[in-house]
Formats: structure tokens, C-alpha cells, sequence
């Protein structure tokens, strides 16, 4: 992706956000979603989404069961071509170019984006190889830089501790927790520029939940987050901005302090206060 | 009121142009071509059959399938007898065969202790893993004799005597025949019934059972009104199969059926079936007729069990959407 | 009240019966195994390893049908199980939905349990004739069609119990679809895959009708593949078949060397799936 100017953000009528947001925030604009659509065959899912994605920033995606959160996580790194009859229109604006136009190599895409899934999904191999996995696709390391960098992910990912001495085990011989941090190291260690976590903490337990949370609050000094949860405590303690999503549409966008004190909408009032959800 | 904003892009580490789109290409080929081999090696058998037996044909006609004589001297073929010794002896094998499968299926997936049933499913599947050939011997050596010593002499003075039913019990007892192959193949082939059964029976909601049984119904009257209605599709499917796999089993048949391309209506008389016709004639065949008539009888043999087989197939496939549908 | 007897008789008749089919299943296992064992037992020693098949009359043993039977199951084996395995890919990574997939489904089941010895006519016709002679690249060949439906299906099933999770999530580094395939995918299943094949080399372990216009058989010690070559099925059909008592021994032990390998792989087979959905 090159390096070039982000077109300007004009804030529409009906999207409550704060117009000098863009101009204030230190942090820049890492992702541009531009009135993305998405359909199921011919159910449409999401209508006319769009907000920003700072950089360096936690953005949350809250809103009840089937309002479209996690589909629109998922159209961030094209993972919905795998299946047919699913499609996206709009435009996702990443450094400038947008990432669902036909032309580009997805599988460049993808390796800038990285996702971390609800269920933790160790690959079955061992530890180091489930890391080196994602390095080796597109980068030829000598073996102690090699592990070096899985050393490194697996140290941002607070597991470095647990698994030192067990490298060569294979993954699936971890707990819950310790999978889906495995699943964050191995996400991290091919140096994305944007991670998208689709409820990382929801299949964990409280103590796993919290760690990771401790984990995100960490990471997000390096890399734009994306994170999609149910969990509205979650989403108040560990983002800066939250977009609050109903039957796939985006009711509102704002920083999260905002949205939780004084949201504009009756929707999402009525959402945050367990009227509905 | 307008904005600028500036991204900037982190500094990565330098990236090799990955080969990834050639190289699915390249995958999703080379498994096309394997997939397009299976239905290839299918066409391929029909086309070979066909090729070799349109000599028989031509000259016989439509009467090889309908002319009893096999004579390799006089090159006078016909395919009666062992389209007979087909048919019948796989209806022997579906008489004992499809009750006995029934009743194992019934026994493991409602009677039976729980911690037995995993036991005695791999027992009975056991079964089907004993290759062709050992059926046969032991057919031949150990089943034939006890037919002959025991079995067929108290048929034929039993029923031998029945008016009318009689017919199929008559003669000296042999022990090799058409009934010790048929009851073979039972043997044979009750596993694989069994198999689809007890699979099908699994399929049906407990809640569907459970309230039949709430009402205060036996097991039979369970099984036979609510399971067996629901599973009426499956169990059809898996009797083809089985019957499917009866038509075409060679070696067993061939140790004990006798050989004798004659039709008899008894069925304690040796007969013959394709299958094993072809097994003990083809490397002896001389002569380009003869060798094409057994070619003729494998093509009649492949066309009954694809039409049985694909009955099947469709079947259980009308099943498995109604399952998940 | 009479009524309500006669049913309760019927379900006792019914829950006897079951257990007496079962039972008649059962006892066949039994009585065939027993027989292989008591009649075969006796011809087991080193000699029928080391010694070929004699003449009638004479004693020998079975090593060049043994050989055989290995070469031919493993040459089988060398040609279905890559053919078997890609093609279940096919079926399972890009042909969930596709009319072609469902063709070649059909196809591939009816195949499955058609007769084997169908298969044995279209090799002669195939191989044999345009050859010119029997041999055993003719034997492998039928061996190894009757393997791949086998091989094709368990593949597929195996393929398609990996969860999408674990697809995804290789996909989502940027992984390739033929690399998630081979080094991901392939990893997660590998231990039902095997199963399938171990089924499949025992599925054609006592094959004898395809063997019969392929390769024939031969008396005497061969190892070239474009000869007639010994092998077990072919041999025990021929000695069991005769009159002489010294074959008939022969057979039986050959009988039981065969069920013996065949149950073997069975339940290693089945062993080994038990493995694998533990894992899990």
C-alpha cells in the first residue's frame, strides 16, 4: 500500500459523529469503511456503514445478536470470499487504497490484516511452527531470526513465560486461554498493520478474558484494533472509540467515553441501559 | 466542513511477491483431473464392456437372454442360467438376509447394554472385512457338507412333500447349490444392511421415540411404527445396497454353487451365476465368441448393479437431504 | 387385558428374535474364524514362507504367492492412495456445491460396490490384451481401481469434519488456499486419511476376482512385473478347488495368513480413528 493522502471524511447528516473528531484525534485515520453493504445471496446484512479506524486506537463494535458486527469485521480482511453467493459493495479505504477492489492480491491484503477468531484455532503443529507458520509465508528468515521473532510475538502476547520450554509441543496441548493467546502471537508475528479480534475472549474464562484484555490495552500502542464484542463492560473499559450497530445498520459512532455517558441516540441509550440485546 | 488527515504507513520488513496465485491454479487442477479419473475409470468400464461383447451380441441377438444352452463346443451361447442363478440366489440372500439384518440392527441401536454396542457393531462389521474367497472355503469345506449331511435332507422331507412348494425342494441332497450361494451371500451381506440401518435408526429424534414410549408402547410397536416409517427411505436404500453387493460377489458363489448352466427349479440343483461363470471359464475360453459371450455377461452384470446401486445411491441421498432439511 | 398380553408376547418374541439374529451374526464370525484357524494353523511355519508353491502331490510352501500379493497391494497402493487422496480433495475443498462434485460422487459410490470382478474384465481389455500377455502391472492396476472409490470417500469425509475455524484462520494470515490445503488442512485430518487408506489396502488384501484374468498366477518364483505373478487369492482358489490334499492344507494356510493381515488392519485402522477423535 503506498503512502498517500486519505480522502477527506465528510461527516453525513445521518451519522452522529463528531465532526472535529478527525481533526482532534492525534491518532490518524488507519482505515477508511465507505458506505459498505453486504449481502447473503440476496439478504442484505449490512446497509450504508461507514466510520473511521484510528490508528494506534481500540474501536468497538457493540450491538445485540445479528446485528452485523462480526460481518463487517470479517469484510475488513475479505475473509467472506471463501464462500460463494457473499458479497460487499462500498468501499474499505486502507492507507489510501481500497482493499475490496478485484485488482489487488488478497492474500497481500490479508497478511496486513490480522484476525483473531472467537473459538482459539492453534493449528495442529507445535507451538514454534504454529508461529512460524504465517513468517514463512512471505518472508525467508535465517533460523535464529526466525526465533527470534517468534520469541518476540510470543512475549507481546504475555505467553513467552508459559511456553518457553515447550516450543516443540504441539499447540493443541495448551488451555483455552493460552490457545487463543497463541492465536494473538501468531497473529501479531507477521507485523500487521491492523488486527481484527471477532470476540476473542468470549469462549474463555474470566481470568483467560481478562488477560487478553490486558493484552489488548498493551497492543494497542502498536496497531489499529478492531474488536467485536458482546460484552458491553469490555467494550467501555478497553476502547477509545465504540460504533454501536442494530439490525445492519451503524445507529452511531462516537469516542466511547461519549457514547457510554451521553449517547445521542434513543437506540443505543436504550441498548447500553440492557433495554434490549 | 472538510478534513485531511494523513495516514502513515509502518515501516515493514521487506516482502517477497508470494507465488500463490499460480499455485492454485496449479492445486485445483491437478485435483480437478484426479476427480474427472473416477468418473473416467466408470466410462472406461462401460466402454470395454461394451466393445467386447458386441461380437456375442451381434450374432446372438436378443435371444442370449433368453436361451438357457451353453455349449463352448458347438459356440452356442445363451445367458439364461446364470442371469437365473443371479437373480435367485440374491433372493435367497435377501429372504435371510434382511430379517437377520434387522433384527442385529434393532438389537444394537434400541436392546442392547450401552457399553455393548460398540463391541458388537465392530464384531458384526467384521464380517464384511472377510474377503470373498474365504467365504468360499469355508463354504465349500465346512458349510456345504453340513448342508448336505443335516440341512438339505430335512428340507426334502419336510417341505419336499408340500404340494406345489415342493418343486423348490426337490432332488438328491448335494450340499453345493443354489441355496447353500444364496445363504452365503446372506451371511455376506447382512453386515452392510445392518450398517445402514443401524446408521439410519440413529438419525431418528429421540423426542419422536420418547413420546411413543411415553404413551406406553413397546419396543416393537416403536420401532415398527414411528422408526421404522421415519427410516422407511434409508432402510430401502441399504437393502439395495446390500442387494447390490449380493449380485455381484464372485468367489464365495463360486466355490459352492456347482457350476451347471442348467436351470432347475429347485434350488437344493447347482446352477451358476455371471460372476462365477466368468470366474471359472474366462482363462479356459477359446474362441472369440465364446470369450465375447462371457464379456456379454459381465456387461449384463454391470448394467444390473449400476441400476441397483444407483437406486441406492439415490435413496439414502433423498434421505440425507430430508435429514438435514 | 388380553390385548395387552399379547402385545407384551409379541415384544418378547420380537427382543428374542433380535438377539438371536444377532446371535446368528455372531456365531458365523466365530465359526469362520474357528475354521480358519483349526484348518490353517497347521500349514503356518517358516516353510511357507520360504518355499514356492510345489507341483500336486507335493509339499511346498507359498512364498512366491506371498510375494506376490505384497508387491501387487503395494504397488496398488503407491497408484491409488495419491489418486484417491486428490480427488477427495476436489470433492471436499472445491466441490461442496457443484453439480460436477455431486456427479462425481455418485460415480465414485456406485464404483465403490460395484463387482469386483467387472473391474477384472475391464483391466484385461485394457492392459492385458493390448499387451498381450498377463502381468502383474496388470494385477496392481485393477487393485488400485478398486482401491481409489475407497480412498476418494474416506478422504472426503475426513476433509470435511475440519472445522472452517481452522481454514479461516490460516486464510486470514494470507496463507494461499492450496497452502492451507496441504499444510493445514491435510495436518488436521492426516489420522482419518490414514485410517481410510489402511481400510482401503485391506478392502483389495483378499481381492481374487480382479486378479484373475490380470495376473493370472504362476508356479514359480517371479519378480517381473510384466509376467503372470503369483499371488494368495489366485492360489488358494486353484488349491482349494483341488482334489489334493497337500494344496488343500496349502490353501487354508494361506486362508488364514490373509484373514489374519485383513483383521490386523482392520483394527489398526480402527485404532487408529479412536486416536484421532480423542485428540480432538
Amino acid at each position: 500500500m503506498s503512502l498517500s493522502l486519505a480522502k477527506s471524511f465528510p461527516p453525513t447528516p445521518e451519522l452522529p459523529v463528531r465532526a472535529d473528531v478527525a481533526t482532534v484525534s492525534p491518532f490518524p485515520v488507519k482505515a477508511l469503511i465507505r458506505d459498505v453493504g453486504f449481502y447473503y445471496g440476496k439478504y442484505q446484512a449490512l446497509k450504508n456503514i461507514s466510520l473511521p479506524l484510528h490508528d494506534r486506537r481500540v474501536t468497538a463494535f457493540i450491538g445485540p445478536s445479528g446485528c452485523g458486527k462480526s460481518t463487517l469485521l470479517r469484510i475488513l480482511n475479505r475473509i467472506y470470499e471463501l464462500y460463494p453467493g457473499q458479497v460487499a459493495t462500498g468501499e474499505v479505504l486502507v492507507d489510501g487504497e481500497n482493499i475490496l477492489s478485484p485488482g489487488l492480491d488478497i492474500n497481500l491484503v490479508r497478511a496486513k490484516i490480522g484476525m483473531v477468531f472467537q473459538k482459539p484455532t492453534p493449528f495442529p503443529m507445535s507451538i514454534h511452527d504454529n508461529i512460524a507458520f504465517g513468517i514463512r509465508l512471505y518472508q525467508r528468515l535465517s533460523k535464529s531470526d526466525l526465533d527470534d521473532r517468534i520469541e518476540s510475538a510470543l512475549r507481546r502476547a504475555a505467553l513467552w513465560e508459559e511456553v518457553k520450554d515447550k516450543l516443540r509441543q504441539s499447540g493443541l496441548g495448551l488451555s483455552g486461554g493460552q490457545q487463543q493467546r497463541l492465536c494473538i502471537a501468531r497473529a501479531i508475528a507477521v507485523q500487521p498493520e491492523i488486527l481484527l479480534l471477532d470476540e476473542p475472549a468470549s469462549a474463555l474464562d474470566p481470568i483467560s478474558t481478562q488477560r487478553i484484555e490486558e493484552l489488548i490495552a498493551e497492543l494497542k500502542s502498536d496497531y489499529c484494533i478492531a474488536i467485536v464484542t458482546h460484552n458491553m463492560q469490555q467494550a467501555a473499559r478497553s476502547s477509545d472509540y465504540t460504533a454501536f450497530m442494530y439490525l445492519g445498520e451503524l445507529i452511531e459512532f462516537d469516542e466511547t467515553e461519549r457514547i457510554f455517558t451521553h449517547p445521542r441516540e434513543k437506540r443505543t441509550e436504550d441498548y447500553i441501559t440492557g433495554r434490549f440485546g | 466542513m472538510t478534513t485531511e488527515v494523513v495516514a502513515v504507513p509502518r515501516v515493514t520488513t521487506t516482502r517477497r511477491r508470494p507465488a500463490g496465485g499460480t499455485g492454485d491454479a496449479i492445486f485445483r487442477a491437478l485435483t480437478f483431473l484426479f476427480a474427472l479419473f473416477v468418473l473416467l475409470i466408470l466410462c472406461g468400464v462401460m466402454a470395454s464392456l461394451v466393445e467386447g461383447a458386441i461380437p456375442a451380441l451381434k450374432q446372438f441377438g436378443f435371444g442370449f437372454l433368453v436361451t438357457e444352452s451353453w455349449n463352448p463346443v458347438t459356440e452356442k451361447f445363451g445367458a439364461l442360467a446364470p442371469i437365473y442363478g443371479t437373480i435367485v440366489t440374491s433372493a435367497i440372500a435377501m429372504v435371510i438376509g434382511i430379517p437377520v439384518a434387522f433384527g442385529v440392527a434393532l438389537f444394537i441401536t434400541e436392546l442392547c447394554p450401552k457399553s455393548l454396542r460398540r463391541p458388537l457393531a465392530t464384531m458384526i462389521e467384521l464380517l464384511a472385512a472377510i474377503p470373498s474367497i474365504i467365504y468360499g472355503i469355508w463354504g465349500l469345506f465346512v458349510l456345504a457338507p453340513f448342508v448336505q449331511e443335516y440341512i438339505e435332507p430335512a428340507l426334502i422331507n419336510t417341505l419336499g412333500n408340500v404340494p406345489g412348494l415342493g418343486m423348490l425342494f426337490a432332488g438328491p441332497p448335494l450340499g453345493i447349490g443354489v441355496l447353500t450361494a444364496g445363504f452365503i451371500l446372506a451371511v455376506m451381506v447382512l453386515p452392510f444392511i445392518s450398517s445402514i440401518m443401524r446408521d439410519v435408526f440413529e438419525t431418528v429424534p429421540p423426542v419422536l421415540k420418547e413420546s411413543a414410549f411415553g404413551l406406553g408402547a413397546t419396543t416393537t410397536e416403536v420401532v415398527w411404527h414411528v422408526v421404522l416409517p421415519y427410516t422407511r427411505i434409508g432402510v430401502v436404500g441399504g437393502i439395495l445396497l446390500g442387494l447390490g453387493r449380493a449380485l455381484g460377489e464372485t468367489m464365495a458363489v463360486t466355490f459352492v454353487i456347482g457350476n451347471s448352466h442348467h436351470i432347475h427349479a429347485s434350488i437344493l440343483q447347482p446352477g451358476t451365476t455371471i460372476s462365477a461363470a466368468l470366474a471359472n471359464e474366462f482363462t479356459e475360453a477359446i474362441g472369440d465368441i465364446y470369450l465375447s459371450s462371457l464379456i456379454a455377461l459381465g456387461l449384463i452384470l454391470f448394467f444390473i448393479t449400476f441400476v441397483v446401486l444407483a437406486l441406492a445411491k439415490l435413496m439414502l441421498l433423498r434421505l440425507a437431504k430430508q435429514a438435514g432439511g | 387385558m388380553q390385548v395387552y398380553t399379547r402385545r407384551r408376547a409379541v415384544n418378547y418374541l420380537v427382543v428374542v428374535l433380535s438377539l438371536g439374529a444377532t446371535g446368528f451374526g455372531l456365531l458365523f464370525l466365530a465359526l469362520v474364524l474357528w475354521t480358519l484357524l483349526v484348518n490353517g494353523i497347521g500349514a503356518i511355519g517358516p516353510s511357507i514362507f520360504l518355499e514356492m508353491t510345489p507341483p500336486p502331490g507335493s509339499t511346498g510352501g507359498l512364498a512366491n504367492a506371498i510375494f506376490g500379493s505384497v508387491a501387487m497391494t503395494a504397488i496398488a497402493t503407491l497408484v491409488g492412495t495419491p489418486t484417491g487422496i486428490l480427488a477427495g480433495t476436489f470433492l471436499a475443498e472445491y466441490a461442496r456445491d457443484s453439480r460436477f462434485g455431486e456427479v462425481v460422487r455418485f460415480i465414485n459410490d456406485i464404483l465403490l460396490s460395484a463387482p469386483s470382478i467387472i473391474i477384472g474384465l475391464f483391466v484385461y481389455e485394457l492392459m492385458v490384451v493390448q499387451m498381450g500377455h498377463f502381468s502383474a502391472w496388470a494385477g496392481s492396476m485393477a487393485l488400485a481401481i478398486i482401491m481409489i472409490p475407497v480412498v476418494v470417500r474416506t478422504t472426503e469425509d475426513m476433509l470435511r469434519l475440519v472445522p472452517n475455524a481452522l481454514r479461516e484462520a490460516a486464510v486470514a494470515l494470507g496463507a494461499p488456499k492450496w497452502k492451507v490445503i496441504v499444510t493445514v488442512t491435510y495436518r488436521a485430518a492426516v489420522q482419518g486419511m490414514l485410517t481410510g487408506v489402511l481400510l482401503a489396502v485391506a478392502r483389495i488384501s483378499g481381492e481374487t476376482a480382479p486378479l484373475l484374468f490380470t495376473a493370472l498366477n504362476n508356479q514359480f518364483w517371479s519378480n517381473d512385473l510384466n509376467a503372470p505373478m503369483a499371488n494368495l487369492p489366485v492360489v488358494i482358489f486353484q488349491f482349494a478347488m483341488s482334489p489334493y490334499a497337500d494344496w488343500q492344507v496349502l490353501a487354508w494356510g494361506g486362508a488364514l495368513l490373509i484373514t489374519a493381515t485383513i483383521l490386523f488392519l482392520n483394527i489398526g485402522a480402527r485404532f487408529l480413528a479412536s486416536r484421532s477423535s480423542f485428540n480432538r
